[in-house]
């Protein structure tokens, strides 16, 4: 058998048309004035790409060029040549359609397991200088933007509400180490939320809406729950892993689209977090001495607030499912 | 008085176009291997990836009839990318601290940055070949500093002013310094062809930023048009969903159209030894390319992306034709050098696009 080739002595451009054959362990190639006889063993033949022409390789730096694929895979397996194992797995759709399944389940995976393990562990080593920075930054922000406004509570009000708030003794003893602020929002309406640091924010209409001291102490202690496990921080560093990968995968053309994913998946991400924050208030209410019920009921009383306007709801939709979150507070 | 006429003629060339004869599905399954295999080896494979890549795109390019093909080594380009990562952890180590070390650590790799892109652009050439017969890059690192540091920090003081310049004697050095085997290429581009084309990426930018504002103070008024200057959350989306298209459609065809024009005005104006190189990419398909690619990536979550790389690259290949005026036979190799993939490795960790 033998097998059309173009030879090239690998030193210049001149195309010598050749024939293949094999004869003892040896590959012939003749023709157009060459005559080699090549030991088998001494050729590399490189792998198959799709459609591309294949290439045997001398040690001179030589080479054949074939571009018959199916007439080279007879010879070189007459020749007792054997594909390397990827070369071999590149090649077909049966093995390339699960590979594309496991490559989509390990990304699953990264997503709903690796990430916030890792954005856990990366929150609780947050230098927390860093966190007090974010916090600063974000306040200001917020307070320039007159997203936030001065409260408009008596001083005496906020006074009551600090020494409560300071009065509670967490897990671990000791009282709660960040800084209580109170602010007045229209934009956020009644709302409560916590920045890296640890620092909670009481708005006016969530002190007024609920009322109840206990109950205003039973969000303070879900809020609690969210600075004890730094979650503000594990949001931050999540989002921005997100946004660099997407970065990376869709290429340079488009980092302002990168934010998008981010800002759309946020509201997932807040559900695993929620239930913690609600654990620990509950349990914190409890260790106080309090009814975990408390915070049941002012979800409930926020739930009936925030039945207005879709802008005024956010406190909510950041914290979705809450009739369930009621029913797993009641149950305790 | 027809002899008189002959000789002025131009010398009688043979048109051979590029073909590229590589197909999306044949890519998809060497792509989708090779990626699990990256993911599972936390990217350690990645270097034997790169080097598929580029050789399927290679060796489905032919010209008269012969494929180009990569040589590059996997485990060089490995032991390049570690280094090169090495140098990125130092780097945003040195950013962090804020310190005389910060302006230390951006200093020195100012300076090694002209070294390593000359690097790159030996890696490359040297490991391209055609019928056995491999590239060189032979630019001298007092050069690479000329090219990429002085007229860098020219082009950066004159706000810009000098960039087409700085561009200019770029390509001028690197088309002057490259050879396939002992024959040269060379440049005949002037300053001036480079400012033209330039003067239409800067109106393409006026046109950008004024859509953009435009569309994000529109955005921002209907977000604001409420009473009491309520932030409507939905409005403040939308404000962002139009800004984020009108700068992706902007950026793309801005892109696409200042990358054709510059790439057949590069290519053009380049010669290999008597043989003249002719480059017709049209800024419409490569528009339409760009876009159909990007939605078709997005739709599908990526898995279009070895269809949109196949696309792509014929589109561009194929844009190439060499008008030779021999039977391309007479190219002879010269001497082997020893060439590291540092400089390509660095060169792409940082960012460094020389891909014009």
């Amino acid at each position: 058998m033998t097998l059309e080739a173009r030879y090239f002595d690998g030193r210049t451009t001149r195309l010598s048309t050749v024939d293949l054959s094999l004869a003892d362990d040896h590959l012939v190639v003749a023709g157009d004035g060459i005559a080699l006889r090549v030991p088998f063993a001494e050729i590399k033949v490189d792998e198959k790409l799709g459609r591309a022409a294949r290439r045997l390789r001398f040690a001179d730096g030589a080479f054949c060029e074939v571009s018959d694929l199916a007439a080279l895979d007879i010879l070189l397996a007459s020749a007792g040549h054997r594909d390397g194992l990827v070369d071999r797995l590149q090649r077909h759709m049966k093995v390339a359609l699960p590979a594309a399944v496991i490559c989509i389940a390990l990304a699953a995976a990264t997503w709903r397991w690796g990430l916030p393990w890792l954005a856990t562990i990366g929150a609780h080593h947050m230098p927390p200088a860093i966190a007090r920075t974010l916090t600063d930054q974000t306040l200001r922000v917020l307070d320039r933007g007159q997203v936030l406004l001065p409260s408009k509570l008596t001083e005496d009000r906020q006074a009551d509400i600090t020494a409560r708030y300071r009065a509670l003794r967490l897990p671990e003893g000791g009282a709660p180490a960040g800084k209580l602020l109170f602010r007045e929002s229209p934009a956020l309406g009644a709302n409560a939320f916590t920045l890296p640091d640890g620092t909670v924010i009481l708005l006016d209409g969530l002190a007024t809406g609920l009322g109840d001291d206990g109950e205003i102490l039973a969000v303070l202690s879900h809020e609690l729950g969210h600075a004890q496990e730094h979650h503000g921080l594990q949001l931050l560093l999540r989002s921005s892993a997100v946004g660099a990968f997407w970065t990376f995968y869709l290429g340079d053309v488009s980092q302002l689209l990168a934010a998008a994913p981010t800002v759309l998946m946020h509201a997932h991400y807040s559900r695993d977090l929620e239930q913690q924050a609600d654990d620990f208030g509950a349990a914190l209410l409890e260790a106080n001495g309090m009814a975990p019920a408390l915070l049941a009921d002012a979800l409930e009383k926020l739930a009936t607030l925030h039945h207005g306007p879709a802008e005024t709801s956010a406190y909510l939709a950041s914290h979705p499912s809450t009739p369930d979150r009621i029913a797993s507070l009641r149950s305790r | 008085m027809d002899e008189v006429l002959g000789a002025l003629r131009p010398a009688p060339y043979t048109e051979e176009p590029v073909q590229f004869t590589g197909r999306g599905g044949d890519y998809f399954r060497i792509w989708i291997v090779n990626l699990l295999l990256t993911i599972v080896t936390l990217g350690i494979y990645s270097p034997w990836a790169k080097v598929r890549r580029l050789q399927y795109f290679y060796r489905h390019t032919e010209l008269a009839g012969s494929s180009f093909d990569f040589h590059g080594k996997p485990l060089r380009i490995l032991i390049g990318r570690a280094i090169a990562l090495a140098m990125v952890l130092v780097y945003n180590i040195a950013v962090r601290m804020q310190s005389v070390w910060t302006l230390v650590v951006i200093a020195v790799i100012a300076l090694i940055a002209p070294w390593l892109l000359r690097n790159s652009l030996r890696f490359r050439l040297y490991n391209t070949s055609w019928r056995g017969t491999r590239f060189h890059f032979r630019g001298s690192v007092g050069g690479a500093y000329r090219v990429f540091l002085l007229n860098g920090v020219l082009s950066v003081i004159t706000l810009y002013l000098l960039a087409p310049f700085a561009h200019q004697r770029l390509k001028a050095w690197q088309h002057n310094n490259s050879y396939f085997g002992k024959t040269p290429f060379s440049f005949r581009a002037g300053v001036g062809d480079f400012y033209a084309t330039y003067l239409l990426l800067a109106l393409g930018i006026v046109v950008f930023t004024i859509v953009a504002l435009m569309s994000g103070i529109g955005g921002m008024m209907g977000s604001l048009a409420k009473p009491g200057g309520m932030i409507n959350p939905k409005a403040v989306f939308v404000t962002f969903a139009i800004l984020w298209a009108a700068i992706i459609v902007i950026g793309l065809s801005i892109g696409s159209v200042f990358y054709a024009t510059l790439t057949n005005l590069v290519w053009n104006n380049t010669s290999l030894g008597e043989h003249q190189i002719e480059c017709r990419m049209s800024w419409p398909k490569l528009v339409w390319i760009a876009f159909s690619n990007f939605a078709l990536v997005v739709v599908t979550l990526g898995f279009y992306s070895p269809w949109a790389m196949v696309r792509l690259y014929r589109f561009q290949a194929e844009s190439f034709t060499l008008l030779r005026t021999s039977d391309l036979t007479e190219f002879v190799d010269a001497e082997p050098e020893a060439v590291g993939a540092l400089g390509e490795e660095a060169a792409s960790v940082f960012d460094f696009d020389i891909a014009l």
